[in-house]
């Protein structure tokens, strides 16, 4: 009788294609990638104050106020001021925004050394457009932050 | 004459080193992008007082609520304890104390408008570290 032997298969993972897979993976990183431009940071990141306890705020649901240590503020890059009750460049903008992202999250990039007025009136009149939510953004004591 | 015809090479751009390639790319990539985030402490403020609305003014005693007044020269004046400035630790150890007190105490910080902005940060700085969330933040 005739003896029938198996004939061994190639067990190979085809790899041809991981190179294709790879630079797919390339292009997916490259085409989601989003660079973030800020036209100028009016109050530097060293002049913000430090805290240890902070929390980490998705930018797309933000806007940015700054607040410089003269008692400028600045949304969207376009200065204001606060002297009478009847300067409402906050309420007029915030309302606008706050109708477009009702989750609308403000930072705040204050000078640390700006006094507590100032922002107390931009706060009321972020409460009188309801936009609640506020961060106040800080520096921690590792990335350089002195008190 | 016999000429000989030279034989053709082969080619061909070697290709098997692409992927390794591509997946230096990829983890360059990884290593350096960095997450766009924004940090900072969170804060709710309290709705705007409205004279029509149906606001019911609530009195609460020193059990239910804690007075935190930052003055302009950093000072700070808890209920009725003279101003004072504190450390860190002491005032942290205070907040527990307040907090051992009543679990739900309310935490209100009223900042003078000649303070800093960075004394109103600490003092909600210390608040967060405790876990505190009843914080009212006054704006007037």
């Amino acid at each position: 009788m005739a003896k029938f032997q198996a004939r061994k298969r190639d067990v190979t993972i085809p790899q041809a294609s991981t190179s294709d897979i790879a630079f797919l993976l390339l292009l997916f990183f490259m085409v989601t990638t989003v660079f973030v431009q800020e036209k100028r940071f009016w109050v530097e990141r060293d002049r913000w104050p430090v805290a240890e306890n902070i929390e980490r705020i998705p930018r797309n649901l933000t806007t940015t106020i700054y607040v410089m240590v003269d008692g400028t503020i600045l949304i969207d890059d376009l200065p204001s001021r606060i002297e009478t009750e009847e300067d409402r460049v906050v309420y007029t903008t915030l309302e606008k925004k706050k109708a477009e992202n009702p989750d609308l999250n403000v930072c705040f990039r204050t000078d640390r050394d700006t006094k507590y007025g100032i922002m107390s009136d931009v706060m009321r009149q972020l409460q009188d457009a309801n936009t609640l939510v506020v961060t106040f953004e800080t520096q921690t004591k590792a990335s350089g932050g002195k008190k | 004459m016999k000429v000989s015809r030279k034989r053709k090479g082969n080619a061909e751009i070697p290709t098997a080193s692409t992927g390794d390639i591509a997946f230096l790319l990829i983890i360059f990539f990884m290593a350096t992008t960095k997450f766009d985030v924004k940090e900072g402490i969170k804060l709710v403020l309290p709705k705007a007082s409205d004279s029509e609305s149906n606001t019911v003014s609530v009195t609460l005693t020193e059990k239910e609520m804690t007075r935190m007044q930052i003055l302009g020269d950093g000072s700070l004046a808890i209920n009725t304890l003279p101003a004072r400035r504190y450390e860190n630790s002491e005032l942290e150890a205070l907040i527990k104390a307040k907090q051992e007190l009543n679990p739900k105490m309310l935490f209100k910080v009223i900042t003078d408008r000649e303070a800093k902005y960075s004394d109103m940060v600490n003092v909600l700085d210390r608040l967060k570290s405790l876990k505190v969330e009843n914080i009212s933040l006054s704006t007037n």
